[in-house]
């Protein structure tokens, strides 16, 4: 193979895995906050809820989209088998995002809004718990023929360890809105997430340890990889640093910080993320078809690159620049003004 | 009921029917956009506040919209991973990389400065926020460029060579600027600004005929009449040109369109079909109304053709499309629907000539305004016919002449597919009813006139020069 042939699928999977992550991180809050709003004791904090998503769930939820394009372009064997092998789950979550999005501009103009929380709030659940079912089971592996082609059951993704992964995903999509929240709220609210992201800690925590644990049971390749040789060093710090920042988060969160909280937790998705990566790369259907079996054509990857690779840095700068303009506290009034 | 048991025909539907919903909202996020800039630039030049109170009003529209645009975007491209895999693998290469392109610069784009056009007023200096409102307008109209250009590809691939059921691409730019892109994108940015113009005047002419708001409503209705002058007649021509695209190098679908059966050979000439009932199965029209000599007159501007044109019994059953009469009349009704309009315009501004087009004027000639109410339906229903056109008169091919629809559908259990689409159709129709309730709801209050422009400095000290 020529070198172009080798690193140009590695360059796009790690393109196509900071889309994922990026995702992960901003529509994981957004759509944290969402089931967080389910809970919201008042109308008022409801409201403001929802306006700490105003400016941004849309961009956030163009990751996804990105992402889907990316993975379409540069692998479109695993676009085709992945999706069509995932179909209820892909449904459901995009029913949840469907449902999430109308009830953001319907329940602006309800008179009655408790419909449309509700939507807002089931969506956003809905949602996370299909990311969860698809992340699971992608990751304990779909059978293919030689080809590619899926082949197992329709309803493989209905089984106790993606049902596992999906809890594990909405209790950190449910920390990571609690810290946002912290950051972008005051007050009584800002104590009531305080509370919620504990609880989420404690909770993803305990899923997190539950996945690591019994990942080698669910995939053969899984298990090949977390204990060979050449990974181990990463296989051992991964989880240190994991505990480290989780103590971190505790604390932070004990001494009533308002940036450091969502910081730890912004890094602990990266950990594990990267922790997933190693797990399953080179593979992109897992367990047997690779990045080079299932990539398009070189041209077509340097091409992609040549168009999608210059927009990133500016796409992460406007978006910045968004996050920078409504920097602070939540503020109904100036907003609408 | 054979068809509850037809994956094809399952699939087939969803995507029609997902694609026909979808279609309702990028018109206005696009064409409206347009319009918001317009605005925006004049209340920047003058200072006027009735132009940022109109920049305010129709953003409310926008916003409600919005949502639904882009939520049902997503079965869209998601559709030709789970219900096209075949599609997807063949055609990845290209297909994908275009709508890969079109996220990162196009959805982006406007996504990331939606935020500060809708909520951004008093947060950013009004340079900036004029930027993010042509940002929002920018990647809209791009999006239209994206998708008309993957969707001119499968009508006339370009760019590469088809071997091994892959589509393999040689030059991205031949593929891209495929024969059918320029008239295509340039027929549907047309079409997405003058639907928005007919619903911007729309409600303006039932807010005037209701006496509401009058000086503010006079003006969003002259001023998306002024576009509709530019942007009507220039349809007429593009739509014009879209159909001899189609003459020139999709002849099955040409003879669908105009429900022709039998070959004509140069020299004849043949009259063009006005109604017809046509007989699939009898390969024939049961009756037909034509105008003589008609069709070299719309297909060469000449009174005998020069080339041959065929009919559609000249191909064998399964290399041309079906449901002629859908896509016959479709196109009837979008044709129609584009020259009606433009003669409602042609009316009303020589009636503004004359008349000068006072409120007074609205309230005594009520059919002026009624016909106006009922052209902005009649706006979505052409373009959704021009969609039907195009796509069903591409069939049975998804990828013209080279990959069958039947092919390019995925083997999924039928009953996974029967339960997503019957999921669609309610919630669909759900949030349809919804929508309009809403919308309904924001043109009854109207504008709110005592609304005041952001005064004073902006909030904290900013990333950027605050000019």
């Amino acid at each position: 193979m020529d070198f172009l042939d080798v690193f140009m699928p590695v360059v796009w999977f790690v393109i196509l895995a900071l889309f994922l992550l990026l995702y992960v991180i901003l529509d994981g809050f957004d759509l944290g906050v969402g089931i967080l709003s389910l809970t919201s004791p008042s109308e008022q904090q409801r409201t403001l809820l929802m306006a700490s998503l105003g400016s941004i769930w849309d961009a956030n939820e163009t990751w996804l989209v990105l992402m889907g394009g990316a993975l379409f372009g540069a692998f479109p064997l695993a676009y085709g088998t992945i999706l069509k092998a995932l179909y209820g789950p892909i449904y459901l979550m995009i029913l949840g995002l469907i449902l999430r999005a109308v009830a953001f501009e319907f329940r602006e103009n309800a008179i009655n809004k408790r419909p449309w929380n509700l939507t807002f709030g089931i969506g956003s659940l809905l949602a996370a718990a299909s990311q969860g079912i698809c992340l699971g089971t992608v990751l304990s592996g779909l059978p293919t023929d030689v080809d590619g082609h899926f082949i197992g059951s329709p309803w493989i993704w209905f089984n106790g360890s993606s049902l596992v992964v999906a809890l594990t995903l909405i209790q950190g999509y449910v920390l990571i809105g609690s810290t946002y929240l912290i950051l972008k709220t005051s007050g009584e609210l800002q104590q009531l997430h305080v509370r919620t992201a504990r609880l989420a800690a404690a909770t993803t925590l305990g899923g997190a340890l539950l996945i690591t644990v019994t990942s080698p049971f669910v995939s053969e390749t899984l298990r090949a990889r977390l204990f060979d040789p050449a990974f181990l060093p990463f296989f051992v710090l991964l989880p240190l640093l994991g505990i480290a920042l989780i103590v971190q988060l505790f604390r932070s969160l004990a001494m009533g910080q308002e940036v450091w909280p969502f910081v730890y937790t912004v890094l602990l998705f990266v950990l594990s993320f990267a922790g997933l990566g190693v797990m399953v790369f080179p593979a992109i259907i897992p367990p047997s078809i690779t990045i080079f079996e299932a990539s398009s054509s070189v041209t077509s990857m340097v091409f992609m690159l040549t168009f999608i690779g210059v927009l990133i840095p500016i796409m992460l700068f406007y978006n910045i620049y968004n996050y920078i303009a409504f920097r602070g506290k939540v503020d109904i009034e100036l907003d609408k003004a | 009921m054979d068809w509850l048991a037809d994956t094809l025909v399952l699939s087939r539907l969803q995507f029609a029917l997902t694609a026909i919903f979808h279609m309702l909202w990028p018109v206005l996020s696009t064409g409206l956009a347009i319009f918001l800039v317009i605005l925006e630039a004049l209340w920047l030049r003058t200072q006027n506040p009735l132009y940022y109170r109109q920049a305010r009003f129709w953003a409310r529209l926008y916003v409600l919209n919005f949502g639904i645009g882009v939520a049902s975007g997503l079965p869209m491209e998601f559709q030709f991973g789970t219900n096209w895999a075949p599609l997807s693998e063949f055609v990845g290469d290209f297909f994908g990389a275009v709508l890969g392109f079109e996220g990162a610069m196009a959805f982006m784009l406007e996504a990331g400065f939606l935020g500060i056009m809708l909520f951004g007023w008093n947060r950013v200096p009004p340079v900036i926020h004029f930027l993010s409102t042509v940002m929002v307008a920018f990647g809209a109209n791009l999006s239209v460029f994206w998708i008309l250009s993957a969707n001119s590809w499968l009508q006339t691939p370009a760019g590469g060579s088809f071997s091994q059921g892959h589509f393999h691409v040689e030059n991205y730019f031949t593929a891209i600027n495929n024969p059918f892109m320029l008239r295509s994108v340039l027929h549907m940015s047309l079409a997405t600004v003058e639907t928005s113009m007919l619903v911007v005047a729309a409600i303006s002419a039932w807010s005037l005929l209701a006496g509401k708001a009058e000086a503010f409503f006079s003006f969003s209705f002259r001023l998306a009449l002024v576009v509709l002058l530019v942007v009507a007649p220039l349809q007429v021509l593009a739509g014009h040109e879209s159909g001899l695209q189609v003459a020139e190098h999709q002849p099955t679908k040409l003879a669908a369109m105009e429900a022709l059966w039998e070959n004509h050979a140069a020299g004849e000439a043949p009259p063009w079909t006005v109604i017809a009932a046509p007989d699939e199965n009898g390969g024939r029209n049961r009756w037909a109304v034509g105008l003589p000599g008609g069709l070299s007159w719309i297909l060469e501007g000449r009174p005998r053709l020069s080339q041959d044109v065929r009919g559609l019994n000249s191909w064998p059953a399964d290399q041309r499309p079906r449901m002629v009469g859908l896509i016959f009349y479709a196109f009837r009704l979008m044709a129609g629907i584009g020259i009606a309009v433009t003669a409602l315009m042609g009316l009303t501004v020589l009636l503004w000539w004359r008349t000068g087009l006072t409120p007074a004027f609205f309230r005594r000639q009520a059919w002026l305004s009624w016909c106006w109410i009922l052209a902005a339906p009649a706006g979505y229903l052409a373009i959704e016919s021009g969609w039907i056109v195009r796509c069903v008169g591409r069939q049975p091919w998804t990828v013209y002449g080279q990959l069958r629809t039947s092919e390019a559908a995925s083997q999924l259990p039928a009953q996974e597919v029967l339960l997503s689409l019957s999921g669609f159709t309610v919630l669909y129709a759900t949030l349809l009813l919804f929508a309009l309730v809403f919308g309904a709801r924001i043109i009854r209050q109207g504008p709110d006139l005592t609304l005041e422009p952001p005064t004073g400095p902006v909030r904290g000290p900013l990333p950027l020069p605050t000019d």
